[in-house]
């Protein structure tokens, strides 16, 4: 069969391979955005004593495959099927979606921390000192500088890490989710062509390009005064 | 009541580690008060500065800002609230001007106003056009401080200042990195600010400005003050030895 017999006739499982896709990155990606930052300030201000709470977990996400992660999760719940059934969360490990979102957010929380952890680093001391010596509080401080600053600092390495996430998230079908690759790999088994798995690489490059596009049009949105100088440079 | 000074510290003193940088600070400033604090390079007076809106705590001594004093609690602000209240009186200007530059010099000015007196926008606005005016920068109110030469910064970190309304302003190094040119702009605002009648407190190198602009002179050797009175006679008929030695060198 030719490539675009391929596409006609298994078409719509791909385009449902590809939304499963985005939403486990997607979910995973935002899932970890949301604890990052609190964890990152947690890394870049807390004491040592503090720290050494967020470290292991940090080494052991970012130091083990994702595949293991993702193993130990969802067959790892499955030999805890008592309990978690007596604390009422079988009905959540039960679903390998579940698992792999619960996972990649796992993962990705440990990533986005570090880099995040960057870039809170990187704010302009002095710029935090004129804030404080104008009796900014602590919150107003986080937001109006601290993490405006952090968050331009650590965007494009941001956006690494769900692109990577993104592609990572084929793992997922070893676990029998139909996400692209998990579709990919259902067609193949069926047609025994080869196609099967180039459209799958397709459609990764299509969401990556997608995505790198977005992304750099929200970084020049965010850093308008770098912009500003770029200009300048250029004039 | 109309004599209470608007600032007054006492037997302000703090270490860092085994060095003792102030080993008992007194100064009283009064309304309408302008302070040069001199001394060398490790005298001290930069942290003294800072320890009177607290970004450096003293280990000992007492700072009264508006009439309220700051209670310190196992060596630190027992109110963190306290302190920003005391920020809000004290305006800071900086050696590296330290301008938010994320944000466009009108946005700077208006910063506080907003986000810390909680200002109407509008109102914020109007005012920090007014300020930018003062300070000659009318112009720039749109662009960003890296656009600003170093001058062109200080002033709007002057008018951020200003913008407080605070009862006196902290002044730290405004002009030592500065390109020689540009420093006399930075002064020229200064001194308006003195003629108005403001409260400034100013650790500077620039002997002209301390002699010719403030009202009283500090002067720091070894954490402790030195030398302290008019700036005339101080210049003209120094007391210590260190004082005498020092212009001698400034020269």
């Amino acid at each position: 069969m030719n490539p675009m017999e391929i596409l006609a006739a298994h078409g719509p499982r791909f385009l449902h391979g590809m939304g499963m896709t985005l939403l486990i990155t997607g979910l995973g990606a935002m899932i970890a955005g949301l604890f990052a930052p609190w964890l990152a300030l947690w890394r870049a201000q807390g004491g040592i004593v503090a720290q050494s709470a967020l470290r292991p977990y940090i080494s052991m996400m970012r130091g083990t495959p994702l595949l293991a992660q993702l193993f130990l999760i969802y067959y790892g719940s499955g030999q805890f099927r008592p309990e978690l059934q007596a604390i009422g969360l079988w009905w959540f490990f039960r679903e390998p979606l579940n698992c792999a979102i619960l996972t990649f957010a796992l993962n990705s929380t440990a990533y986005q921390t570090e880099i995040l952890r960057g870039g809170i680093m990187g704010v302009p001391r002095g710029e935090i000192e004129a804030s404080r010596a104008i009796g900014m509080s602590r919150g107003t401080l986080l937001r109006r500088v601290v993490f405006p600053h952090a968050y331009r600092i650590a965007w494009p390495a941001l956006g690494n890490e769900i692109i990577l996430l993104m592609k990572a998230s084929a793992l997922a079908s070893v676990v029998t989710v139909y996400d692209v690759m998990g579709v990919a790999r259902q067609v193949y088994q069926k047609t025994f062509d080869f196609s099967a798995l180039l459209w799958a690489a397709v459609i990764y490059l299509l969401i990556t390009a997608t995505f790198v596009t977005l992304w750099r049009q929200s970084e020049r949105w965010l850093s308008p005064h770098v912009l500003a100088m770029e200009k300048r440079g250029r004039r | 009541m109309t004599d209470q000074p608007v600032l007054l510290a006492e037997g302000i003193q703090k270490s860092f580690g085994d060095l003792h940088v102030l080993k008992g600070i007194d100064l009283t400033a009064r309304k309408g008060d302008v302070i040069s604090i001199l001394g060398s390079s490790g005298s001290g007076k930069s942290t003294f500065l800072r320890c009177l809106n607290f970004l450096e705590t003293p280990d000992a001594g007492r700072v009264v800002v508006h009439g309220e004093e700051i209670v310190l609690r196992n060596g630190r602000p027992a109110s963190m609230a306290q302190v920003e209240k005391l920020r809000r009186h004290l305006g800071m200007v900086f050696q590296q001007f330290n301008l938010w530059s994320h944000r466009t010099v009108l946005e700077n000015v208006m910063e506080g106003p907003v986000q810390v007196l909680k200002k109407p926008r509008a109102e914020a606005r109007e005012k920090a056009r007014a300020l930018l005016e003062r300070v000659g920068l009318t112009q720039r109110a749109d662009v960003y401080p890296a656009q600003l030469s170093g001058g062109q910064q200080q002033r709007v970190a002057i008018a951020r200042a200003l913008a407080m309304e605070p009862d006196a302003i902290l002044f730290d190094e405004p002009t030592s990195a500065l390109d020689p040119e540009l420093v006399g702009e930075v002064l020229k605002v200064m001194q308006g600010l003195a003629a108005e009648g403001r409260t400034m407190i100013v650790v500077t190198h620039e002997m002209g400005f301390a002699r010719n602009v403030s009202t009283e002179v500090v002067f720091m050797h070894k954490g402790q003050i030195c030398e302290q009175g008019a700036p005339e006679r101080m210049f003209t008929a120094p007391a210590t030895e260190a004082f005498a030695r020092f212009i001698a060198d400034t020269r």
